[in-house]
């Protein structure tokens, strides 16, 4: 099984005094829903651009089965919270971008893409213009583009921050439900203290300045929700406050009130 | 609160927000051009009012000041019977065919210049001071050594208008590559591409608004030396033909040539905004 580790990584950008993240050690098998939750400033990004290879560390080993990474790559695709899609192409071509700069033949990836926007319930829409698109419809399209790569890996950077609250409540059920069908490990940042307990199977828990893990939790509500339970009724769950009110207090852990 | 009325808040907020995106500037805009349009008609024709009075008044002499209509019996005398061996429709397919071989000399090369000064710092350092020295140079200046070294024919010409258009190009097209999100690079080299793949599939196209903005200016700075590089033996253009109506003092052709120059630049610098809502559809509502 494909494992993405991070291990004792710490990341220091220029012209700042303190690291951004000091020897902070992750790691993620492909049967994995990873979510990093932290206050502002806890180096959640720079830890997953680390994963992605777009931020080098300055000391620690970042390594997909033993093999270090050094530069971005397929294996780890990454879905941004500004979906940075391309809006000289539409929602279809998006999707096959990966497949075009691997030569992949134009009705092979046409039928690829279409199979693509289905899964992120978008059928019918391959044709539509990026700015056509509402702002969920897009992030479904930027994992669409991100499931195209075929990654081992799905990096999330707050894909659903932008989103208002109902949207993003049908994002996670749609991300739940790929994580199941694709067998991806998937790393995320989020704010959300909710979405991180309803989608993680592991949170890791970052304080600020610098950047490191104090805790991991490791709830198993996204299990319940695959095994066939609704996500309402998990929400309405007393040991989903209680882990929620545990998740809160350990984020806020040694904040000067 | 009930079910119904939520969703209505909500479709309301919808609303709202794709008021407050991005089709919400184009009623208002259109409604402040629809008046700026009003006024512009209302001056021009208060400019021809005031040429057409004078000129009828004779305040000043018809050698200087031809009248309008004089004008207009001018432009189809010339449309129709030519002026010195060429009729209008020559001159003016001469000098569209001089600024446009200008523009794709100056495509050629300004495009990729620009790419290499928005992409790597080697390459900025070798063409920026270049470029910021040829652009203040008014094309007069440089018309003397152009026809020294590359004679009086066709390819001076064109030159001289080439160079007047390589600034424009070059520059929009860095700054289209420097604008470029890094979230879309990101995106791309995590999705496999390779360096040139992130050039070819992501920052050409993200900078194409930029670069059809750079042609537009070339095309209007190209266009203005059209007099200048038709100085120097030419014999058919419409910079040619107000010279020699200016040495014969034939007034009224004068003037129509220079109505002329400015209705094609203003047919031009439409077209290519046509051209830029077909080519680059998105540009400025992302």
């Amino acid at each position: 099984m494909p494992r993405l580790v991070l291990d004792k990584v710490s990341v220091r950008y220029d012209g700042q005094a303190r690291p951004a993240v000091e020897r902070a050690s992750i790691s993620v098998a492909s049967s994995d829903f990873v979510v990093l939750v932290g206050r502002s400033g806890c180096g959640k990004t720079s830890l997953l651009n680390v994963a992605a290879g777009l931020v080098t560390p300055a000391s620690g080993d970042v390594t997909v089965d033993g093999a270090r990474i050094t530069a971005p790559g397929a294996d780890r695709a990454v879905v941004f919270q500004n979906d940075a899609l391309f809006p000289w192409l539409t929602a279809r071509e998006n999707v096959a971008f990966a497949l075009r700069l691997r030569g992949i033949r134009p009705s092979e990836r046409e039928r690829r893409a279409d199979a693509l926007l289905a899964l992120v319930k978008l059928e019918g829409s391959g044709d539509r213009r990026i700015w056509e698109l509402s702002g969920g419809m897009r992030q479904r399209v930027g994992l669409a583009r991100a499931l195209a790569a075929e990654p081992q890996f799905l990096l999330l950077d707050e894909p659903l921050g932008a989103l208002d609250a109902l949207t993003r409540e049908r994002m996670q059920t749609t991300l739940l439900d790929i994580w199941k069908v694709s067998r991806v490990g998937v790393l995320m940042v989020t704010h959300g203290i909710e979405e991180a307990l309803v989608l993680g199977t592991r949170i890791v828990v970052l304080a600020p300045a610098p950047g490191r893990v104090v805790r991991t939790f490791e709830p198993g509500f996204s299990r319940r929700y695959l095994a066939g339970e609704r996500l309402r009724d998990i929400k309405a769950d007393p040991a989903f406050a209680a882990a929620r009110g545990d998740l809160t207090d350990a984020i806020f852990e040694g904040e000067a009130a | 609160m009930t079910v119904s009325s939520y969703a209505e808040r909500r479709g309301r907020n919808l609303e709202g927000a794709d008021v407050s995106s991005v089709p919400e500037a184009r009623p208002r805009r259109k409604r402040v051009t629809g008046s700026a349009r009003i006024v512009s008609a209302v001056t021009i024709l208060a400019v021809l009012a005031v040429w057409a009075v004078s000129a009828r008044l004779q305040l000043v002499s018809p050698v200087f000041l031809p009248s309008p209509a004089a004008v207009w019996s001018k432009f189809i005398a010339v449309a129709r019977d030519g002026f010195v061996d060429a009729t209008l429709l020559q001159h003016i397919a001469a000098s569209l065919g001089r600024v446009f071989a200008a523009l794709i000399a100056a495509v050629l090369v300004g495009v990729p210049v620009g790419l290499a000064i928005g992409i790597s710092t080697v390459g900025r350092g070798i063409f920026d001071p270049l470029l910021e020295f040829l652009r203040p140079i008014p094309p007069l200046a440089y018309l003397p050594l152009v026809i020294i070294w590359f004679g009086i024919g066709e390819p001076s010409k064109i030159l001289v208008i080439a160079i007047a258009m390589l600034a424009p190009v070059a520059l929009s097209t860095a700054s289209g590559v420097r604008s470029v999100s890094q979230e879309r690079i990101n995106a791309a080299r995590s999705l496999g591409a390779t360096r040139g793949q992130v050039v070819r599939h992501v920052i050409v196209p993200s900078a194409l608004p930029s670069i059809l903005t750079g042609l537009r200016i070339a095309l209007g700075a190209g266009w203005s030396t059209l007099v200048a590089a038709e100085l120097v033996a030419a014999t058919r253009g419409l910079g040619f033909m107000i010279q020699s109506a200016a040495q014969f003092l034939v007034t009224d052709v004068v003037v129509m040539g220079i109505l002329v120059i400015a209705a094609i630049a203003f047919v031009l610098e439409f077209a290519i905004r046509r051209i830029e809502r077909v080519l680059v559809p998105w540009a400025g509502r992302e």
